[in-house]
């Protein structure tokens, strides 16, 4: 009985931390999003063989419904990508095709960037899929996310910091199964949007590969803009240009 | 010299058996050339079909292109490469090309592709590019009359998105400088067949692709012909140390898995050689020491009139000597014709042989020097090794024993 | 019988031209058995490679599949097929297959594959997958369980147990599907676009994540005797073979290899030729020189009556003894040899290539027709070379011939 006790007690903090650990990521993800949210950004893309600088418009509605916009530069403009669920498609104005997002342009780099177009997908799922452990220090909370039996994922875990006051996400940081922190994703300068405080700068770094880097910065972003439904996100709205 | 003389006399003296020796190795000189010359023409023969569908006997790019191909790895000093090809006298013919993997797009349906871009002009002097348009016509390098650039697929891609000449292909890539390459192309063209290595390939004009992958001016690869191709390795060294930013691999680098399974094949090969050189050999061997042994009688007699030991021998070899010699010049003559006649046209095979789309329907022969003089020195060689000992035999024997021997 | 003694005495009264005669004779027939036994031996590792390693050594499709292999083309009732198949006496193992491209990823690197799906146990007795796997064990049902080669696993840079994601598109409702597997293998077949490409997994698994239900692109199979997949009468072919199915040899899956398996035994019979030709020159020469030398006996024989064709029956019946002894000797020889040859391989020194599908000595292979047939077609290549000489030495006249001294 009392070692049932002690067990009871020893276990306790635990699943409470869970439960703590996913109203942490809950609001950090919905920081990016709310129901819905209308934004625009500038995307730097910087490799040892290029740079490139695309500005464009982001939509979205709750977790399954984004769109993006290119708008700059000149010879882009126009290039759209919608995701719906797991499903992505793309638009080019200059051909005046939808194409769908085959099986094999998944994992590859979405608009040249280090981000993935099964990143942009799957995103999302961070707390469905994960088994989340919650440390927390003085500043931060640090959730170790670790992929359930099912999940689908080359991610052995991932660890999320996050300062705790402001509550604003620092960092994600990617790890393969040998424990090597392959890339990482990180929170920068603080900016206020219309009353919310989020970071404005997001930087994705490789760190298999030299001299790679890509940065968003967020120029402007309205949340809950009632003109944006569900059914904005349907693939007429695509080949529009707005 | 009267050593000299008195061996054409003898010679001459018994018609038939010198003609019978001098048959036999006039014989087996031909053949043996005939046998050397078609097994290693039909290597030559495979070289050729891959070199010469694609490959090319050198090629040229930059970094580890070859094992990691990647857009960036580019070719930028084009004007260096150009001239230094054209300046050298060992390059018959160069083309650049251009490559990029595409997803290609017809209605609703997908597949992945191979986006190459050729110089429509110098791609025919260095690959069979032309003779494989099976529907359709070899494209320009110019926008048709609508403003789109044509392409032209390969079979697996006719058959799998279904697409006829005239057809819109859409072609969805990235770029070199990352950014979404897409855009719309005419065919113009099918080529190959089912199991041509290119059956998934798109050639667009070769300053349409770098337009489409924003490359500007460069390109990943360029291929070349020599015109020794048995001297490629030592050219494409030479080219490596005119151009050291650039790696210069020869074919047998390129294709280097069917060059190693070649290899191995020619191991086989090298083993009936041996056998047919074993053969000649036992019958130079028995025609030689027959005719020499045959005459022991006549030896005897001159033994008996004074001649020495060694000039019998030397009698002996010169004749032998002299008998090979005639032989081999007639097989030579008789001979030089038919391996012309192989190699430029060669033995007609019952079935043609389909390699991707090309088909083959001769066995050719290799017209080289070495498939002359090697066999002719192993002969005289032969002959005249094997005439020695027998000579001494003769030489030693009494006069009176040679002469009581028939 | 007289002649028989004769001819015997004959042959034997020069022995040393009757030795080196004979040893030609019977090396053309050593030279021919070994020739065949290597090419034999070439051509079994060549197809016994290709139709061993994975294809099988025949194939039953949905017609179109091996067009551009799409997913949809699944082999129709697939169940009734695999009954015929199992209730077949001719087969020896058959392995069901699910056949996919799709996209490989680690969290280093992401390529494009051809994915099977296969049945672990059933793939023992139709390829060579698990002789293949150098590293981690062959597949044994597990749902996570993937085979990758060599290359791919260095282009991924992974190692056993690391975390692998395919991405594909279901076969029903044409939706991407991803799937998660840990690294259980990694094989070297040794051609690189094999080791480059290819992705085992679990048949079952690859049905699940496919949507498959069932349903099965291709059946490969393996006869018990070999020689059963040559034929295209086969009653299993005719059974499988309907409106939607097709059955296949290898020689119908490949036609390229049967065109290249027939221009080398066109090249064989070339090699042979040049074999008869030359030892049919030997054996004129021998069968002259020893006719040449006895004129005066055939001068003194035909002076007391012997009728011509008599004396062509003599000459004939010994270049007969010489055959016979010659290929008493030469087959033996030749035995040993082949048999050391078909265990040892030949003297040809160790070859690079390795891996399962090239072996790494050439073997030579001995069959019942290499003794039977060529030692009759020395024979008669003997006495057909003999004809000449015979008739020249029926045409002898004596008072001439009397007259010669030497």
């Amino acid at each position: 009985m009392f070692r049932l006790l002690l067990l009871l007690s020893l276990t306790c903090p635990a699943i409470a931390s869970e439960e703590r650990a996913r109203e942490i990521i809950d609001e950090m993800e919905q920081l990016y999003r709310g129901d819905s949210s209308d934004a625009t950004m500038t995307m730097q893309v910087q490799t040892p063989n290029y740079n490139r600088t695309l500005t464009m418009t982001a939509q979205s509605f709750g977790k399954d419904y984004g769109f993006f916009r290119i708008q700059a530069p000149k010879k882009d403009r126009g290039i759209a990508t919608l995701k719906r669920d797991e499903e992505m498609w793309n638009y080019f104005p200059k051909i005046n095709k939808v194409i769908k997002v085959p099986p094999s342009m998944m994992m590859g780099s979405w608009m040249g960037s280090d981000f993935t177009n099964d990143d942009l997908v799957k995103e999302t799922q961070l707390i469905d899929a994960y088994a989340l452990a919650l440390i927390e220090t003085e500043d931060e909370y640090k959730v170790t996310l670790t992929p359930r039996e099912q999940t689908v994922t080359v991610w052995d875990r991932i660890e999320y910091t996050i300062s705790k006051d402001p509550l604003l996400p620092l960092s994600q940081a990617f790890f393969d199964d040998d424990g090597e922190k392959i890339r990482e994703l990180t929170f920068h300068e603080p900016k206020e949007y219309y009353g919310k405080l989020m970071p404005s700068i997001l930087e994705m770094r490789p760190l298999n590969k030299e001299g790679h880097l890509t940065r968003i910065m967020y120029d402007d972003i309205k949340f809950n803009v009632p003109e944006i439904t569900k059914d904005t996100f349907s693939l007429r709205n695509l080949k529009s240009r707005f | 010299m009267l050593t000299f003389q008195i061996a054409f006399r003898n010679i001459l003296r018994q018609k038939r058996r010198s003609l019978l020796t001098g048959l036999s190795m006039t014989g087996g000189y031909m053949l043996f050339v005939l046998g050397y010359s078609i097994l290693e023409g039909s290597y030559g023969n495979a070289i050729d079909i891959f070199t010469l569908d694609n490959t090319g006997h050198i090629q040229i790019h930059q970094d580890d292109y070859l094992d990691r191909p990647k857009i960036y790895k580019t070719i930028q000093n084009r004007d260096q490469v150009e001239l230094a090809l054209t300046d050298d006298p060992d390059v018959q013919s160069f083309t650049p090309r251009v490559f990029s993997p595409a997803l290609a797009y017809a209605g609703d349906r997908t597949a992945p592709s191979r986006l190459v871009g050729i110089d429509a002009d110098l791609e025919p002097t260095v690959s069979r590019l032309l003779q494989k348009v099976s529907k359709g016509t070899y494209f320009s390098s110019l926008p048709n009359t609508d403003g789109y650039y044509e392409a032209m697929i390969g079979r697996g891609l006719h058959i799998t998105l279904k697409l006829e000449v005239g057809d819109e292909i859409v072609l969805i890539s990235s770029g070199g400088d990352g950014s979404i390459a897409n855009d719309i192309f005419v065919v113009s063209a099918i080529i190959g067949n089912k199991t041509s290595f290119d059956r998934m390939a798109v050639y667009l004009p070769l300053a349409a692709a770098q337009e489409f992958l924003s490359l500007g001016n460069d390109v990943h690869e360029y291929v070349l012909l020599v015109n020794n191709k048995d001297h490629n390795e030592k050219i494409a060294n030479e080219l490596s140390a005119q151009l050291p930013e650039l790696t210069v691999s020869p074919w047998q680098k390129v294709e280097a898995t069917f060059y190693r399974t070649m290899q191995a094949d020619r191991q086989g090969n090298y083993f009936t050689m041996g056998l047919i050189i074993f053969i000649v050999f036992i019958g130079v061997l028995n025609t030689v020491l027959m005719s020499v042994l045959e005459r022991t009688r006549e030896f005897g007699v001159l033994r008996a009139i004074g001649s020495r030991p060694m000039q019998l021998v030397r009698l002996i070899s010169l004749e032998t000597f002299i008998m090979a010699f005639i032989s081999v010049t007639v097989g030579l003559l008789l001979i030089l014709p038919i391996i012309y006649w192989s190699a430029e046209v060669g033995f007609l095979l019952p079935e043609p042989i389909d390699m991707g789309g090309i088909k083959f329907q001769h066995l050719k022969g290799e017209m080289s020097a070495r498939i002359f003089w090697i066999p002719m020195a192993f002969i005289l060689a032969t002959a005249v090794l094997i005439s020695i000992p027998p000579g001494f035999r003769a030489a030693r024997i009494l006069p009176k024993e040679a002469m009581g021997s028939h | 019988m007289l002649t028989f003694k004769l001819a015997f005495r004959n042959l034997f009264r020069n022995t040393r031209r009757t030795i080196l005669t004979s040893v030609l004779i019977s090396a053309s027939l050593i030279v021919l058995i070994l020739v065949d036994g290597l090419m034999l031996g070439m051509t079994n590792v060549m197809i016994g490679g290709i139709t061993h390693t994975l294809e099988g050594e025949a194939q039953v499709v949905r017609k179109g599949f091996r067009n551009n292999f799409e997913v949809e083309y699944t082999i129709d009732d697939p169940t009734s097929v695999i009954n015929q198949i199992e209730n077949s006496k001719a087969v020896e193992g058959y392995g069901p297959r699910v056949i996919i491209g799709g996209m490989i990823a680690s969290s280093y690197n992401t390529t494009g594959s051809l994915v099977y799906g296969v049945d672990a146990q059933q793939e023992l007795r139709v390829s060579r997958i698990s002789e293949a796997v150098i590293e981690g064990r062959y597949l044994s049902g597990g749902s996570r369980e993937i085979l990758i080669g060599k290359p791919m696993a260095d282009l991924l840079e992974v190692k056993l147990g690391d975390r692998l994601i395919i991405t594909a598109a279901t076969v029903d409702t044409n939706e991407i599907t991803q799937e998660l597997f840990r690294l259980s293998g990694i094989f070297e077949f040794g051609p690189e676009e094999m080791d480059k490409n290819l992705v085992f997994i679990n048949l079952d698994k690859a049905q699940s994540v496919l949507g498959m239900k069932g349903n099965l692109h291709q059946i490969a199979v393996r006869f018990i005797d070999p020689e059963d997949a040559k034929n295209p009468e086969l009653p299993l072919f005719k059974q499988l073979t309907n409106e939607e199915n097709e059955a296949l040899g290898w020689l119908n899956l490949q036609p390229s290899i049967g065109a290249m398996i027939e221009m080398s035994s066109y090249a064989t019979a070339i090699v042979g030729t040049i074999l008869f030709l030359l030892t049919s020159l030997g054996v004129i020469n021998s069968m002259f020189m020893s006719i040449y030398e006895r004129i005066y006996e055939f001068g003194v024989a035909k002076a007391i009556g012997t009728t011509p064709w008599q004396i062509i029956q003599l000459v004939l019946f010994e270049a007969l003894l010489l055959a016979l002894i010659s290929c008493a000797f030469g087959l033996t020889l030749g035995y040993l040899l082949g048999d050391y040859f078909s265990i040892n391989g030949i003297p040809m020194g160790k070859m690079e290539v390795s891996g399962v599908l090239l072996d790494g000595n050439l073997y030579t292979q001995l069959a019942l027709y290499q003794f039977v047939n060529f030692p009759i077609y020395v024979t008669l290549l003997t006495l057909a070379a003999a004809i000449y000489p015979a008739t020249f030495a029926s045409r002898i006249v004596p008072t001439e011939a009397l007259q010669r001294a030497l």
